[in-house]
């Protein structure tokens, strides 16, 4: 029931949430954040009544039999990391949206949608429905970003909805042929990753599943709508895309590859950490470009997802439990120097960090905020970051070195980075546009506060994360063992 | 269980950053400083009287496990723990930093409260940082001290935040040790594999053990680790900028912390180094070319925080000298020394420099002496441990020992024993440069001023361990678990010569004006043989360049390449579109690898599109279409609206009918 209550709570909550703002004001708020918040009392419920076994919960009813379709939940330590980050996200996009008035029925509607959009997408293992929740999250995040988002909002937004629709028909199109040539026809996972595909199948059909995942993720070269919706989008836009969307990138590579193409995973693992090893420089280079904060915020984005691919690909325990660590390290740091940015851009009109600077002497409780997770975002060790980081670069030491070298030098860049971004904003004597720039007010400081205090918390205690995150690690090595050479 | 105290070392400096970091109290000065100090100073309280009962064999080894990690088959067990090492090192470190901590109270004493408590702050998790490394039992609370000093040495180095000075060195003291770092964690990472744990008492003896080509890769990486951090030849560059930070950072990163931290990690990994010979050899040579290039480099300097910054660096050349050639305890010997003398003359150039023309150059301390007698003394005893005065300094057993050891060692450590001696003889030169200087009668006649009690008595209690000192040096070397040296008497004759003479050139070069004036000039040798300006030519500016080129473009040639879609009819105009929405936004830049993902689409979209541009079975219904448009136009025609027409055609339709109705007739 808890599983349900994942989809269903935040997915109606957000038809309540368009009701509600018509009886006053912001209630649309408070019956979003109500919603969510209902979402992880469940999730919580279902996490301390949950079994031992390899899940903690799980749930099964037919939905369509002739075709095979079933609604098929389940929730190990991973999913249920993934969905605290999920509704929390969620709340802390409405508490730091409160300036939000245009159509703000609509947009806490879409926040609840993302999210439960989201959990459909960590809890399936129906492929079909799987497909069908990351195809139905393009849709909130879509208007999230087209009517709320600033400057140039509605070509990011056809930008992110085209990237994300496109690499979605990878995805559509090889669970549409494993259902079709299953006998008798099933969507179930578990029973797929039983069938045996040839090697040149299974390859195929994980460079359909991979291309949607990379896209989503994102790896270079499909990386280019990212910046653009991290630009424009709101506040809280950014928040989800960077918290969740790209996560759900994340989780769906380090859950189905291994678990369905453990062969054709085994085959490209190669070219996957290849890849993520350029994605890991060439974000951080790009980083180090960038004037515009947010921007430059998204390209580290880049490199540090392509640290999970690195990780995926590793196919052993130390990088694969890095690759874990580091997208839920990555959900809070990316997601609080988001909100900061976009604090600062609500209060002074600009991103530009030729125009930022000196908010030390302005407003220190920014600065201080911007200087934790400046350490997390350079992987300071005590950071959940740097546990990530050290975890997937052990791995690579035992696959190939020259990988972990490579992952290595993204230590540097990302110090090049980071001094730059926390250089063009707290540094300086305050310029014009920072001159009367109130504090974080309350709404601010607690979300910061708790995305700290993970972040730190998971970083100084890894095996809190490391533990829970344990039953899905080994589940996703053990058919890959099995092939490896 | 009595080992968990050791936990309580780290713990008050790190409990006073939290404290003053984020300042949930909204502490006023007062307040603020007594945090600071209580912090700074309690770690010295609880580890003085552990060090000492170990280091008297009351107390043996201790380790206090702090948790352990499991991943698979693998344990990652966090400890911290007391070794001699780490008794002596710790000992030294939290005695240092506190007298450092008590002098800042009153250097900083004109700092706005906002500022005074960052400084503090982060004063104190420096502090925290390198005790938690000394004390680390294990290679992951190593590196996180390691770098815990690098992220604050950072934000002290730009404590001077609306100063882009500032910050430019401290970005580049980050990025330059975080090459090192890289490197480091490499070595801790393949070395944890290897020995499948992070205790670092097994760590070590399974790294030494390791006959691959490992070994000697894990020991260099070790090196470039230490050899970064301690700003050495050829990762120097960061540490003389690096006086953009206040004094009290200076005496804190260059004495017992942060700068030594190389030496402190090749002591405690020294078994792996005697392991791979090879990496030994070079650390020696690493070190006594350092300990050249810094002491000739100070020789020219005419600021004294950049002086003492070049003398650090040479400093730790020694370290690594003794480290390399097989020593490691009496490095430990000279790392306790060197904390001594060098923190102390620091805090004491401050208050010269405070009580002198102002700013830190040489020249201004003229006169000095008698307006700051106490500090002068203090500084002088300083610059004489460093010179090496014979007998009555302690920097003079201590390096005499290194040197000693290194003449002992092979045909190698006689050449590094002769460079290293040049090095010693140079470094009386430069080390009573300011001393001279100071002696020499102002320009203009001002009173003593006051010497304030915080800021002198750290330096009084320093300089008289400075001196007496050497006493301690044998002992402490014996402790360390290593055989002080016995070399031959003329050895030790040439090593007190190149003292002496080193401080008669000194003295010429102060007060002969010839030779002033070409130190003077010497510019080469005083910017560190111009390292900074070869590093900016070959890495900063080629990365700077490539990252322009990756980042500097707006995408038009998505439009170049694509094409802008001809006449902008029909679906062209699509096509049209979807250019304009894949062109970065106004004023963002795009990257060449983003766009080119975008580009392919669009050819894809505008070789699907264009077959069908315009649409073919749109033009056949079209055609037919227009065929029936042009038959109603010629029926138009009929239609003139002339009555002779009409009648006519009435005409001629009568004879029509008239005629069928004839023909029907006919049989």
């Amino acid at each position: 029931m808890a599983l349900i209550a994942q989809l269903l709570l935040p997915f109606f909550g957000g038809f309540a949430a368009l009701l509600a703002a018509r009886t006053g004001r912001d209630r649309e708020r408070w019956v979003a954040i109500a919603a969510m918040g209902a979402t992880l009392v469940a999730l919580l419920a279902g996490v301390v009544f949950g079994d031992d076994g390899r899940w903690l919960a799980f749930y099964r009813a037919d939905w369509a039999p002739s075709f095979g379709i079933q609604v098929l939940l389940a929730m190990d330590g991973l999913t249920a990391a993934m969905l605290a980050i999920s509704s929390g996200l969620g709340i802390i996009s409405v508490f730091i949206s409160w300036h939000v008035t245009h159509r703000s029925a609509l947009f806490h509607a879409a926040i609840c949608w993302t999210v439960a959009a989201a959990n459909g997408v960590f809890l399936s293992f129906d492929l079909l429905i799987f497909a069908f929740f990351w195809e139905l999250m393009i849709v909130p995040a879509f208007l999230l970003i087209a009517l709320w988002g600033h400057g140039d909002r509605e070509a990011a937004a056809i930008k992110f909805l085209v990237f994300n629709a496109v690499a979605g028909l990878g995805l559509l199109a090889a669970v549409f042929w494993m259902g079709a040539t299953s006998d008798p026809v099933t969507f179930d996972a578990f029973v797929l990753a039983e069938s045996d595909y040839s090697k040149t199948a299974q390859i195929l059909l994980l460079l359909g599943f991979a291309l949607a995942f990379m896209v989503k993720l994102p790896v270079p070269p499909f990386h280019a709508w990212l910046p653009d919706a991290h630009t424009q989008a709101p506040t809280a836009g950014s928040i989800l895309l960077a918290g969740l969307l790209l996560k759900t990138g994340a989780y769906g590579l380090f859950r189905f590859p291994p678990m369905l193409f453990p062969e054709g995973l085994t085959a490209l693992a190669g070219w996957g950490m290849a890849l993520g090893a350029f994605g890991v420089v060439y974000g951080g280079i790009l980083a180090c470009g960038q004037t515009d904060a947010k921007r430059l915020v998204a390209y580290t984005s880049v490199a540090h997802m392509s640290i999970v691919l690195m990780g995926v690909c590793g196919g052993v325990h130390f990088a694969l439990v890095g690759a874990g660590v580091e997208m839920i390290a990555h959900a809070f740091s990316s997601s609080a120097l988001f909100l900061l940015i976009g604090a600062l851009q609500h209060r002074t009109g600009t991103r530009d960090l030729r125009e930022l600077g000196g908010l030390q002497k302005t407003a220190p409780a920014f600065a201080t905020s911007f200087a934790l997770f400046f350490a997390a975002a350079l992987a300071m060790p005590g950071t959940a970051n740097f546990l990530g980081e050290a975890l997937v670069i052990t791995g690579m030491f035992q696959v190939n070195w020259i990988f972990a070298a490579i992952a290595l030098v993204s230590l540097v860049v990302s110090v090049v980075y980071a001094t730059r971004l926390i250089g063009g904003i707290a540094f300086g004597a305050p310029k014009p546009a920072v001159q009367n720039v109130p504090d974080l007010h309350r709404y601010e400081l607690w979300p910061i506060a708790i995305l700290g205090l993970c972040a730190l918390v998971f970083g100084l205690f890894p095996q809190l994360l490391i533990g829970w995150l344990w039953t899905a690690v080994e589940a996703a090595l053990e058919p890959l063992i099995v092939v490896q050479p | 269980m009595l080992a968990y105290l050791l936990l309580l070392v780290p713990t008050p400096p790190l409990a006073g950053f939290v404290l003053l970091a984020l300042d949930p109290y909204r502490l006023d000065r007062r307040a603020v400083r007594a945090a600071a100090i209580v912090a700074g100073c309690a770690p010295l309280a609880v580890i003085a009287p552990m060090a000492i009962a170990h280091l008297t064999g009351l107390w043996g080894d201790q380790i206090a496990p702090i948790f352990t990690l499991y991943v698979g088959s693998y344990e990652v067990a966090l400890a911290v723990g007391l070794d001699t090492l780490s008794a002596v090192t710790a000992l030294t470190v939290a005695f240092v930093s506190a007298c450092v901590m008590i002098y800042a109270l009153d250097y900083m004493s004109g700092a706005r409260n906002a500022d005074l408590r960052r400084f503090f702050a982060l004063m104190n998790l420096f502090q925290a940082g390198m005790l938690s490394m000394v004390l680390a039992a294990d290679s992951i609370t190593f590196f996180l001290g390691w770098e815990l000093m690098g992220l604050c040495s950072f934000f002290l180095i730009s404590y001077n935040m609306t100063s882009p000075r500032a910050f430019a060195a401290g970005q580049k003291a980050f990025v330059i040790t975080r090459i090192a770092d890289a490197a480091l964690l490499a070595g801790l990472l393949l070395l944890f594999l290897e020995a499948g744990s992070v205790r670092l008492s097994e760590l070590i003896p399974a790294g030494a053990a390791i006959d691959t080509a490992r070994g000697p890769l894990i020991a260099a990486l070790l090196l470039i680790g230490a050899m970064g951090k301690s700003a050495q030849f050829p990762f120097h560059t960061w540490l003389p900028t690096a006086m953009a930070g206040p004094t009290p950072v200076s005496a804190l990163l260059h004495s017992a912390t942060m700068v030594a931290a190389g030496a402190v990690l090749l002591a405690r990994f020294a078994p792996v180094m005697a392991a791979n010979d090879g990496v030994a050899a070079a650390t020696a040579i690493a070190g006594v070319v350092t300990a050249l290039f810094g002491a000739a480099s100070a020789v020219a300097q005419t600021d004294v925080k950049r002086l003492l910054a070049y003398s650090s660096i040479s400093q730790i050349g020694y370290m690594l000298i003794a480290v390399g050639v097989g020593a490691p305890a009496v490095a430990m010997a000279h790392f306790v020394v060197h904390a001594l003398f060098k923190s102390l003359l620091f805090m004491a150039s401050g208050v010269l420099s405070h009580a002198g023309a102002g700013g830190t150059s040489i020249a201004a301390l003229r006169g000095t002496a008698r307006r700051a007698p106490i500090a002068f003394a203090s500084f002088a005893a300083g610059a004489a441990s460093l010179a090496g005065l014979p007998l009555v300094t302690a920097g003079w057993w201590s390096k005499e020992a290194i040197l000693a050891s290194a003449f002992e060692a092979s045909w190698l450590g006689l050449a590094v024993w002769a460079v290293g001696l040049t090095a010693a003889a140079l470094t009386a030169v430069y080390a009573f440069r300011p001393v001279f200087t100071a002696l020499r009668a102002p320009e203009t006649e001002t009173p003593r001023g006051r010497e304030s009690w915080l800021a002198v008595g750290p330096l009084v209690v320093l300089a008289v361990l400075a001196l007496a000192g050497g006493l301690g040096v044998k002992p402490l070397t014996e402790l360390l678990g290593g055989h002080p040296p016995h070399p031959a008497l003329w050895v030790e004759l040439a090593g007190a010569s190149a003292a002496l003479l080193g401080i008669a050139g000194s003295a010429a070069l102060t007060f002969v004006p010839a030779l002033a004036d070409r130190v003077a000039r010497a510019r080469r040798l005083r910017a560190g043989l111009q390292m900074d300006a070869r590093y900016y030519a070959l890495l900063v500016r080629p990365y700077r360049r490539l990252v322009r080129r990756l980042s500097g473009g707006r995408g038009e040639w998505v439009e170049r390449v694509v094409g802008r879609g001809r006449g902008a009819q029909g679906l062209e105009r699509e096509l049209e579109g979807a250019v304009r929405h894949a062109r970065q936004p106004e004023g963002a830049s795009s990257d060449p690898v983003g766009q080119a993902t975008v580009v392919l689409g669009l050819w894809i979209w505008r070789a699907l599109l264009l077959p069908f541009s315009p649409d073919r079975m749109d033009m056949a219904w079209m055609w037919g279409a227009r065929g029936i448009g042009r038959a109603a136009e010629r029926a138009r025609r009929l239609q003139t609206g002339r009555v002779r027409d009409y009648a006519l055609a009435l005409a001629f339709g009568l004879a029509a009918l008239l005629l069928i109705g004839w023909g029907m007739t006919w049989r």
